[in-house]
């Protein structure tokens, strides 16, 4: 038993009778087939849908774009009212988990004085059923993988003790290390049959559109694949635990049942209303009416809107050399820089309260993440919806840069409407030379490490479920009784 | 090579073994004979380390098999009355499984059917599922998985129930080899005829003790069995 070699042909063995028993299971043969299927659906329909949205968004935001320059002529800063539309680029990964894509709304309007929420969001038009009409892949690896596994795995120890088995094992001399081993490589092995297959579809899919990602993909990819792999690894665990710990196949099954419910469906139910009820996030109806409410008193403890709009004035007449001199400049030049201390007061008030919802919604963030040490799922929907770029924390990057996008498009018509509108005010007309001038919303997702660092939470409480689960199922097979 | 120490086992109240002596030497055949619950199961639970001892040892090469459970176990071979096995995986496959696990490395199909025949499995048998096998079928595989680790002791309980006479008389033989090969071998039986056959030495249980010890040799199959009888008196 001593020599490697002798060792190996023991994990071997135990690894391939594992393989057999399950494979010559008819249940397994079945679940296995569904759960496969499903996947593979899910994988296909979802890469065909992102698909099809990627290319919806990207003729939305070009025709978007289109009306922008087409417009007629017209006063910079009326066109700045008019405004255009930026949709959210879906990153490659979405096609994995949509996460709350369907909820939040992937298009914003930019107009000036306005920082408006992101809408569209398809959840709206259905009703609450259609929340469940889709599968995704994050869901079925998340849920039916280790339904499955439970259902193959549940009797891995205790079956041995009801047939008898495992007196016969135990007589061998066999260390529970490697019996440990066997189970757990055999089951993983059962597993792989589902899961390879799947994989190579996914990768082949992301092969495929990968040229329509970003250079982020890759790395978002295989942390999602290691993700995934730690939490089915955690599953297959747990199964080995609570089937040495359990007196029988009935208890072991309703055990791990009972975990899968609770930890699959109750406690990330659980999590999301804890989650909102502990760090109250304004609405966006609430936002929007908290800024207007400042856009005229000023913000909380400060000037009022007349006091700090006339600051920011002095302080552009002061850069640009013309303090005292307002007499002699154009209406335009004056309009346009009163415009622009405008622009800056109410940038001031929309950063305010757009901050205020970060923090809360952040906040909410890490209060959910936390709900990974009651459920693996919680954890690993958590950091899946993140590398898959669908999470709140994406939607609100993506708001962000659209907002920064939106205040360079209203600089850049009012500096114009300031420097070039001379006599004219407000009857100064531009054309499509300015509007051609317009910058285009190159979107790039975050890296993944700033994904991290906002999920490191999830990350090690994930590694922490791996490393309990594998030392309660060692500790449990050491004491497990035999007859 | 097996030797009991003041050996007890208690399940509660209930004493399954009052501190059992016995010491089995390497080649020799020690029959425990006794009724049901006497303690023999138990006996060879104990020196398996299946369950601990309330009190005293078991050792097995001068191991406690208490302390040192993979080592002891890698010494011995143990046929149950009912071996069991894995009912989707073939003869063949059950005794490569075993037979791996046991440490001897992995065997050509050619010398595991030949274990399988010696055994007294016919060979039609080998491909077949587990699943439809007897019970004397399985209890031929679970003599070909003891044969096959030589090991130096063989714990048996009751190995041969379920075999028919000629198989059983097989297994006489098998373990006629095996003792002259030096194997330490206790085996529990209700089987008086056997006992007299294949033991050297035949030891009477009765709640939980070990009443009487005789040489084979010195006994008459009719002296057995009268005195097996009278210790079944109260």
């Amino acid at each position: 038993m001593a020599d490697r070699t002798s060792q190996r042909s023991v994990h071997r063995a135990l690894i391939l009778k594992e393989l057999r028993e399950i494979s010559r299971d008819g249940r397994f043969r079945v679940a296995g087939a569904v759960v496969l299927a499903l996947l593979l659906a899910t994988l296909a329909f979802g890469a065909r849908e992102q698909q099809s949205v990627k290319a919806e968004r990207a003729a939305a935001q070009a025709t978007a774009d289109d009306h922008f320059r087409a417009q007629d002529e017209k006063n910079p800063h009326v066109a700045a009212h008019y405004g255009t539309y930026v949709f959210k680029p879906s990153g490659v990964l979405a096609f994995v988990n949509p996460g709350v894509d369907a909820f939040v709304g992937v298009s914003l309007k930019l107009e000036a004085h306005k920082r408006n929420p992101l809408e569209g969001a398809k959840a709206r038009d259905g009703t609450a059923l259609s929340r469940f009409s889709r599968l995704s892949v994050a869901q079925v690896i998340e849920l039916l993988v280790p339904l499955l596994l439970i259902g193959i795995g549940f009797g891995v120890w205790t079956s041995e003790r009801e047939r008898g088995t495992l007196r016969q094992l135990a007589s061998l001399g066999v260390a529970p290390r490697a019996l440990l081993l066997g189970k757990l490589l055999g089951l993983l092995g059962a597993m792989a049959l589902l899961l390879v297959p799947a994989g190579l579809l996914g990768t082949a899919i992301v092969a495929l559109l990968v040229d329509l990602g970003g250079p982020g993909t890759l790395p978002r990819g295989l942390a999602l694949v290691a993700g995934y792999a730690v939490y089915i690894l955690a599953w297959v665990l747990l199964t080995l635990l609570v089937s040495a710990h359990a007196s029988s196949s009935r208890a072991a099954l309703v055990t791990l049942l009972g975990l899968w419910v609770v930890g699959g469906l109750v406690v990330p139910r659980l999590a999301a209303d804890a989650a909102v009820a502990a760090a109250r996030a304004p609405t966006s109806a609430r936002v929007a009416a908290n800024v207007r409410e400042s856009l005229t008193r000023g913000l909380p403890g400060g000037p009022d809107r007349e006091a700090r709009v006339s600051e920011l004035t002095e302080k552009l007449l002061e850069r640009h050399g013309f303090l005292g001199a307002e007499t002699l400049m154009d209406a335009s030049l004056l309009s346009g820089l009163e415009l622009q201390a405008e622009a800056a007061f109410e940038n001031e008030v929309i950063d305010h309260h757009f901050a205020v919802l970060a923090r809360a919604l952040d906040r909410q963030d890490r209060f959910l993440q936390l709900f990974g040490a009651l459920s693996p799922v919680v954890a690993v929907r958590s950091l899946s919806m993140a590398l898959a770029g669908t999470d709140g924390a994406h939607h609100r990057h993506f708001s962000d840069s659209a907002e920064r996008h939106r205040r360079e498009l209203v600089e850049l018509l009012n500096t114009e409407f300031a420097e070039r509108g001379g006599a004219l005010g407000f009857d100064y007309k531009a054309g499509r030379e300015l509007w051609a001038k317009a910058p285009v919303l190159r979107y790039e997702q975050p890296t993944l490490g700033w994904v991290l660092g906002r999920q490191w939470p999830s990350v090690a409480l994930l590694v922490g479920w791996l490393v309990l689960a594998g030392a309660g199922a060692l500790r449990a097979v050491r004491r497990m009784r035999v007859v | 090579m097996l030797v009991a120490e003041s050996l007890r086992k208690e399940y509660g109240e209930v004493v399954a073994l009052h501190g059992l002596e016995l010491a089995v030497r390497a080649g020799e055949v020690f029959c425990l004979l006794g009724a049901n619950g006497a303690g023999k199961t138990t006996t060879i639970q104990l020196f398996l380390g299946f369950i601990a001892p309330t009190s005293g040892k078991a050792t097995i090469d001068g191991l406690d098999v208490a302390e040192r459970p993979l080592e002891t176990k890698s010494r011995i071979a143990y046929i149950p009355e009912n071996v069991m096995l894995y009912p989707n995986l073939t003869g063949m496959e059950n005794l490569r499984f075993f037979t791996t696990l046991a440490g001897r490395g992995e065997l050509s199909d050619a010398e595991l059917g030949e274990m399988l025949v010696r055994a007294g499995l016919a060979r039609d048998a080998h491909p077949r599922r587990v699943g439809t096998y007897s019970k004397g079928m399985r209890q031929k595989v679970g003599i070909a998985m003891a044969m096959a680790k030589r090991a130096k002791a063989l714990l048996l309980d009751e190995p041969t129930s379920g075999l028919d006479p000629k198989a059983s008389n097989e297994f006489s033989g098998l373990l006629s080899r095996l003792r002259d090969d030096g194997v330490a071998i206790l085996m529990a039986t209700h089987d008086i005829f056997r006992s007299k056959e294949d033991g050297d030495r035949v030891g009477i249980m009765k709640h939980g003790q070990l009443v009487a010890t005789h040489a084979t040799a010195d006994l008459s199959h009719a002296d057995l069995e009268r005195v097996y009888l009278e210790h079944m008196h109260d």
